[in-house]
């Protein structure tokens, strides 16, 4: 059995996991860097440890000081969170030799879907879809051309050493194809140093569609459903939301049959998220295999919301030996549930991240919202980490009620001392295609221009901001004639 | 207008008037409509001008005071009219400055450089990204106020161009 948890993470992610140790009776310990000491999942833990100065490479990515906290407070577990150590398969490893219960999947598991190249393999034998492509062993222009034929139009020509597009071209049809091999094979080689090239189907505006899986230590495995992420700015996912809008029946019981192989493949445990891309809608549309994350994910809660579990909980079960605590049958969406990641960055300058104090944090308080973050009134939001300052789900019956109860509750999400992305989601929320449920992952970097555009303040704000803390004896509260329009203040003995 | 108050309030590049006026009630960019304003909690008010009502939360001093209302928000200066204070020079205003905190990960010039509008005076790293501080003018650098691996906030000018 786990009796303490060490929690390898900050933020919200680190809060959500402690809240879990206490609902469970668990004790849990955060650790934290000198730009996070005193912060909210600090204030929340039963104990807490510093494992070092602020950047994360001497603290939260330090693997022998995580080992130490752990050590040192006594825990028996870890759980990583998202990010930092969360996808290091040595981490994974050194938390098993060092005697701790890593709460996430055996490092065979990571290491095998931390390569795309293996994951593909493997998802490849296993009969998963994966986008058709190859790297031609004879890498002449005419073993090229016959791979491209086999992949088909429009297909993108890489470099096999790649990244960051470099050595990248697109095809659309035959005509270009040498010309684009030439090219490709050029930049490769002046960028990577090795001229090796890939050629993939190219996926015309795909819809990015998720599944989250489970998996325990004794041959059971269930799928909780998808989460359709179609809402990304270079592929940092906005707003995810379940079920997709895109989603046919017939699609969603082959997606999942899909992941569960995906998963049983790799010997998989705990949770996980296989991601496809969709191509296409209704029955006839096709799905390819494109990653799967080894770890909780940041949009968990939009699973949490239209299934009724909690993810959490059953990882820190499903990590102590014990059986999943549902089968496939017992689990069903129920409703919709959408999700923003509110940020601390400025849409309008580029979405350029912010730093700086929370001078004000007011979260609404409505039914059918959660609000998962890391931060409170007169936090810092340090330049270290991700900028992510809170996570908003709301659920409701309908996806149109959904996305109402959003707008709503985010027009009065008040975060003040730092540019949020606020006005920014209010504005996707409210978009036509948004709201048609006609968005694939190309919209925002497309058309997200005018999105962005600064949301205007109304007039009345401004008289506000100069009433707001004037000196003593000026007027502060209002005169009485804004009382007529409030039904309080008619109450006999309410506000004076 | 007896015993009203005037203030300026600096939105961006906008300078808007807001009266107070000896009732309390506010008036903004001389429009005929007046605001009621009252305070809900700490930072935090409804401001009504007879028909519709809005929620608006509000921080920080004058000079740089955070308003937020109805998804939108903005720092603006609130400053009484004909006071002779200054205006904040915002981050930005001395073009060389850090647009967001960040480290200093490489100076490109020396004292005594000339440089010309648009060339590279020095790289910041913030957040996961290299971010390049440009001369907004041509000049000689007279100063360079900060050193490779310090923390830097905005505001002060971080390379000075006489």
């Amino acid at each position: 059995m786990i009796s303490k948890i060490l929690v390898a993470n900050r933020g919200e992610i680190a809060l959500r996991i402690i809240r879990a140790c206490d609902e469970l009776g668990i004790g849990s310990v955060a650790v934290y860097s000198d730009a996070d000491a005193g912060a909210p999942h600090v204030r929340a833990a039963s104990q807490s440890v510093r494992l070092g100065p602020a950047p994360p490479a001497e603290s939260y990515l330090c693997i022998e000081r995580v080992l130490d906290a752990a050590r040192a407070s006594g825990a028996d577990a870890i759980h990583p969170g998202y990010g930092f150590l969360a996808e290091n398969p040595a981490f994974a490893a050194a938390c098993r030799v060092a005697g701790f219960v890593f709460i996430g999947p055996p490092p065979e598991a990571i290491e095998a879907m931390g390569s795309k190249i293996s994951a593909r393999k493997i998802m490849q034998q296993a009969g998963v879809p994966i986008v058709p492509g190859e790297t031609p062993a004879d890498q002449s222009d005419a073993s090229l051309v016959a791979a491209a034929r086999r992949a088909g139009f429009p297909l993108l020509v890489k470099a096999s050493a790649g990244g960051g597009g470099k050595g990248m071209r697109l095809v659309r049809g035959e005509a270009d194809l040498s010309a684009a091999i030439a090219g490709a094979r050029h930049e490769a080689m002046a960028a990577f140093g090795d001229e090796t090239l890939y050629v993939e189907r190219m996926i015309d505006r795909p819809r990015h569609v998720e599944i989250q899986v489970f998996a325990d230590g004794h041959g059971n495995a269930v799928h909780l459903f998808e989460r359709d992420c179609s809402v990304q700015r270079r592929h940092q996912k906005v707003i995810e939301e379940s079920p997709s809008p895109a989603l046919a029946a017939a699609v969603r019981r082959r997606m999942g049959d899909a992941a569960l192989t995906a998963a049983t493949a790799v010997g998989y445990r705990n949770a996980g998220t296989i991601e496809f891309l969709l191509e296409g809608a209704g029955d006839d549309a096709r799905f390819y295999f494109l990653e799967m994350n080894t770890r909780l994910q940041v949009e968990h809660p939009v699973t949490e919301a239209v299934t009724g579990v909690d993810l959490v909980h059953a990882q820190i079960r499903v990590a102590a030996g014990l059986a999943l605590p549902w089968r496939q049958s017992d689990l069903q969406q129920r409703g919709h549930a959408v999700e923003c990641r509110v940020y601390a960055e400025d849409p309008a300058a580029g979405y350029l991240p912010q730093a700086g104090r929370i001078l004000l944090y007011r979260a609404p308080a409505r039914p059918g919202i959660r609000i998962d973050s890391g931060v409170a009134e007169g936090s810092e939001v340090p330049v270290y980490y991700d900028p992510m300052i809170a996570k908003i789900v709301a659920h409701a019956e309908t996806r149109d009620a959904a996305i109402g109860r959003m707008l709503a509750a985010l027009s009065e999400f008040h975060i003040l001392g730092v540019p949020t992305n606020v006005g920014f989601l209010m504005a996707v929320l409210d978009s036509p295609a948004f709201r048609a449920g006609a968005v694939d992952t190309t919209y925002l970097d497309a058309g997200g221009a005018a999105l962005a555009a600064r949301r205007p303040l109304p007039a009345a704000a401004l008289a506000a901001a100069v009433v707001h803390a004037q000196p003593a004896g000026a007027p502060v509260d209002g005169p009485r004639q804004a009382a007529r329009h409030d039904p309080w203040s008619a109450l006999p003995g309410w506000r004076g | 207008m007896a015993g009203a108050r005037r203030f300026l309030v600096r939105v961006g590049d906008a300078s808007t008037p807001v009266d107070v006026l000896a009732d309390g009630r506010v008036r903004v960019g001389g429009q005929a409509e007046l605001f009621a304003v009252s305070k809900t909690a700490a930072g935090e008010y409804v401001v009504t001008d007879g028909t519709c009502s809005w929620r608006v939360a509000v921080a920080g001093p004058p000079d740089a005071r955070f308003v937020g209302a109805d998804g939108a928000s903005a720092c603006v200066e609130v400053q009484p009219e004909g006071e002779v204070r200054p205006l904040r020079k915002r981050a930005g205003d001395a073009g060389t400055s850090a647009p967001m905190p960040g480290t200093v990960i490489g100076i490109a010039v020396e004292v005594g450089q000339r440089v010309r509008a648009g060339d590279v005076l020095l790289t910041l790293e913030a957040m996961k990204m290299e971010l390049p501080i440009r001369a907004p003018r041509e000049g000689v650098v007279a100063a360079i106020r900060c050193a490779p691996g310090d923390l830097v906030r905005p505001g002060p000018p971080l390379v000075e161009i006489a």
